[in-house]
C-alpha cells in the first residue's frame, strides 16, 4: 500500500503544469467581416485565428504593422480591443463517407438538422493540387445522361468541363441531371452486384445561391433518390462573403478525400461568377489593390488553384478521380468578359448554353459550335464513338446549310437529305429536365438515326417515335440494351439485332 | 488616414536609423524629431504620424507584463526577470502588476507572446473541455 502512495506522490512531483506559448494580438479595426489586428507577430498566412466566443477568422494579409483577417461567423460580436490568438492550424473541414446525404456549410457543419456528422478525418481547405507524377490522362467516362453531351461533348473522369451561359438557360439543370444519372448508375450496379464497378459520388457546391434555389435542388435530388450519393455544400446569398469565398475550397477538400482514397467523385461549383464577386468584396475591404472590373489581381489564380485540384490520379497512387463541372453565368451571352475567359482557359472544354436556342424550345440549349470537350473523347465508350462520331460534323453542316436554305428553294437531293437529317438530330437531342437517359439507350437511338430508320418519320413525330421505340426496346428487347451496355460497342451481331428490332417495331408505329 | 508611399518609406528609413544594434535609441529618436520639425520636409506630418506608430509598436513589442494574483516577492521577481532576459535579450521593459482575478499562477505577456499559467485560464480550459465532451 505504501508503494502505491509513493508512486502517486512521484507522479505528483513529476507532473509539471505545462504552460504553452501562445501568440496574441489586439483588434484595432473591425467591420464588413474583416478585422485589422495589431500584434500576432508569429501568425502564418491562412492560419485560423481564435477571436473567442467560438468565432474564428483567417489571416489573409500579413503587413508590416498589422494582420488583416476575415471573420467566419458573426463579426458583430467582436469589439475593438478584443484579444485574438493564433491556433497554429489551417482551416479544416470534416471529410469522408459520413457526409453523404448531408447538407453542410463552408466549415463542414451540418445545416440540415439531421444531427452531427460522423467523421474522424479532416482535410485542410487549401491544398496543393496533385502534381504531374501522380496524374494520369482522362480515360474513363462520366455519363451525364444528357444525349447531346454524351454524344458530342463527352466528359471523362478527372476532367474539368465548364458549363457557361446566360441566366436561366439551364446550367444548374445540367449539373443536377448529371448527379441524378450518377445515382441511377450507382444504384443499378449495386443491384446487379457488379464488383468492378466504380461509383461516382456527387458534391454540389452552392455559392451565393438563393436559399429557395438550393432547397429546390435538394428536393429534386431527394425525389430522384440521388441524395445517398450526394453531399451539398452551401454558402447561400445571405451568408457572409467570407463563407462564399471559402465554400468551393471546402467542397474541393471533401471531393479530394474520395480521390485520395481511390474513389471517383464529381463536383459541381454553382457558380464561379458569384464566387469571384465574393472574393472581390473580401479583397476590396482588405484594401488589396484592384485590377480589371475591380477584381483583385489574383482572381485568375483563385480559380486555377481551385480547378487544378480536380484530377485523375494514376493507378499507383490509388486510381481515384475528381471531375469538376464549374458553372459560370455570362451577361448577355458575352463569353469574352473577364471571369468567363479566365475559367474557359483553365478548364478542359465548355458547354455553352444559348438563350435563343432555349426559347426556340431546344432544351438543353447547347450550342454545338461553341461547345467543346478537349479531353473527353478519349473517355467515350466505343459504342458511342461508333454512332456519334459524325454527329457533331453533321449538325455543324446543318446549321450552315439551314441559314443558307432560307433564301433558296431549289436544293439538290444531297443538301435536302442533310437538312432533313439535321432537323431530326436536333429533335432527338431535345430532352426533358431531370430525366437522364442511359448510355445504351442513347447508343441505340443514335444508331437508328445514323442508319436511316428515321428518315421517313415526320420531324414533329420524332420525339413520339423515340419514346415509343424506347418503350419497345425496354420491354421487349431489354436483352439487346443490356448487351450494348456490357459489350460497350456495337458489334455486327448487335447491329443485326438492332436492325431486326427496328424492322419489327416500325410497321407497328403510327 | 491615407498616407503616401514616399512618407511610408521615409518613416521606415528614419525608424531604422534610430535603432542601434536592433534596439531603439531614445536620443536618436528625439534628434530625428527635432530635425523633422526644423527642416519640415514634404509630408512631414505624415512621416511623424507613421514614425509615432512604428515607435509605439516597437515599445509594445518590448513590453513585458507579468501579472500575478498576489504581489510577487522580490527574489521571485528577479528570477522571472532573469528568465525573460535570457529568452528575449536586453531591452525588455518588464512591469509587475497585480490581478486578483487570476486566482493564482502567473500570466506573462512579452510583446505578442503569451504564457498563461493562471488558475483562471486553466479553469476556463477545463470548463471548455467539459462543454465539448
Amino acid at each position: 500500500m505504501s508503494n502505491l502512495l509513493q508512486e502517486i506522490e512521484a507522479q505528483i512531483s513529476g507532473a509539471k503544469a505545462a504552460v504553452a506559448k501562445q501568440n496574441v494580438g489586439v483588434v484595432r479595426e473591425i467591420g464588413d467581416g474583416v478585422a485589422k489586428i495589431e500584434g500576432l507577430t508569429d501568425t502564418m498566412l491562412n492560419e485560423m485565428l481564435d477571436f473567442g466566443n467560438g468565432i474564428t477568422g483567417i489571416a489573409l494579409n500579413l503587413e508590416e504593422t498589422e494582420v488583416g483577417a476575415i471573420i467566419l461567423g458573426d463579426y458583430t460580436a467582436i469589439k475593438e480591443g478584443s484579444e485574438v490568438r493564433t491556433t497554429g492550424k489551417l482551416l479544416q473541414v470534416p471529410v469522408g463517407k459520413g457526409l453523404l446525404g448531408r447538407v453542410v456549410n463552408a466549415l463542414g457543419q451540418p445545416i440540415d438538422g439531421k444531427g452531427p456528422i460522423k467523421s474522424d478525418t479532416s482535410y485542410p481547405v487549401e491544398k496543393i493540387a496533385p502534381g504531374i507524377v501522380r496524374r494520369k490522362s482522362v480515360s474513363q467516362p462520366v455519363q451525364t445522361g444528357i444525349m447531346a453531351i454524351d454524344a458530342m461533348i463527352p466528359i471523362g473522369r478527372g476532367q474539368r468541363e465548364l458549363i457557361i451561359g446566360d441566366r436561366s438557360t439551364g446550367k444548374t439543370t445540367i449539373g443536377v441531371d448529371t448527379m441524378i444519372n450518377q445515382a441511377r448508375i450507382n444504384k443499378a450496379a449495386e443491384a446487379a452486384g457488379d464488383k468492378d464497378f466504380r461509383p461516382i459520388y456527387n458534391i454540389y457546391v452552392a455559392i451565393g445561391q438563393k436559399q429557395s434555389n438550393i432547397a429546390r435542388v435538394l428536393n429534386v435530388l431527394e425525389e430522384a433518390g440521388a441524395m445517398p450519393y450526394t453531399i451539398i455544400v452551401v454558402a447561400a446569398a445571405s451568408d457572409s462573403a467570407t463563407n462564399q469565398y471559402l465554400v468551393p475550397f471546402a467542397g474541393a477538400a471533401i471531393g479530394e478525400w474520395f480521390m485520395d482514397n481511390g474513389m471517383d467523385a464529381l463536383i459541381i461549383y454553382d457558380d464561379l461568377s458569384k464566387h469571384a464577386v465574393a472574393y472581390r468584396q473580401v479583397s476590396l475591404v482588405l484594401k488589396r489593390p484592384s485590377g480589371r472590373e475591380a477584381y483583385p489581381g489574383d482572381v485568375f489564380y483563385l480559380h486555377s488553384r481551385l480547378l487544378e485540384r480536380s484530377a485523375r490520379v494514376s493507378e499507383y497512387y490509388g486510381n481515384g478521380s475528381l471531375t469538376a463541372l464549374p458553372i459560370v453565368e455570362t451577361q448577355a451571352g458575352d463569353v469574352s468578359a473577364y471571369i468567363p475567359t479566365n475559367v474557359i482557359s483553365i478548364t478542359d472544354g465548355q458547354i455553352y448554353l444559348e438563350t435563343d436556342l432555349f426559347y426556340q424550345g431546344i432544351r438543353p440549349a447547347i450550342s454545338v459550335g461553341l461547345s467543346v470537350s478537349r479531353v473527353g473523347s478519349a473517355a467515350q465508350i466505343k459504342a458511342m464513338k461508333q454512332v456519334a462520331g459524325r454527329i457533331k460534323g453533321d449538325l455543324a453542316q446543318f446549321r450552315e446549310l439551314a441559314a443558307f436554305a432560307q433564301f433558296g428553294s431549289d436544293l439538290d437531293a444531297k443538301t435536302q437529305a442533310l437538312l432533313e437529317r439535321g432537323k431530326r438530330i436536333v429533335e432527338l437531342f431535345k430532352q426533358n429536365q431531370y430525366n437522364p437517359m442511359p448510355i445504351e439507350a442513347q447508343a441505340a437511338i443514335l444508331w437508328t438515326v445514323q442508319n436511316n430508320f428515321l428518315d421517313d418519320v415526320p420531324v414533329e413525330k420524332i420525339k413520339d417515335f423515340q419514346a415509343k421505340l424506347m418503350d419497345y426496346l425496354k420491354t421487349r428487347r431489354a436483352d439487346l440494351l443490356k448487351k450494348i451496355l456490357t459489350e460497350k460497342a456495337i458489334s455486327d451481331g448487335i447491329a443485326a439485332d438492332l436492325k431486326a428490332a427496328l424492322n419489327e417495331f416500325k410497321p407497328t408505329y403510327h | 488616414m491615407k498616407i503616401s508611399k514616399q512618407a511610408l518609406r521615409e518613416a521606415r528609413e528614419l525608424f531604422r536609423t534610430c535603432q542601434v544594434n536592433g534596439l531603439l535609441d531614445e536620443s536618436r529618436v528625439r534628434q530625428a524629431l527635432a530635425l523633422l520639425s526644423e527642416k519640415k520636409p514634404r509630408g512631414y506630418m505624415e512621416i511623424l504620424g507613421r514614425l509615432h506608430r512604428l515607435v509605439k509598436l516597437d515599445l509594445e513589442r518590448r513590453m513585458v507584463k507579468v501579472e500575478s494574483a498576489t504581489p510577487l516577492p522580490p527574489d521571485m521577481q528577479n528570477d522571472v526577470a532573469g528568465q525573460i532576459k535570457k529568452k528575449y535579450g536586453n531591452g525588455m521593459n518588464i512591469s509587475f502588476t497585480q490581478n486578483p482575478a487570476l486566482i493564482g499562477g502567473l500570466r506573462i505577456q512579452a510583446g505578442s507572446d503569451l504564457y498563461d499559467g493562471s488558475v483562471k485560464t486553466r479553469l476556463e480550459k477545463l470548463e471548455e473541455s467539459f462543454e465539448n465532451a
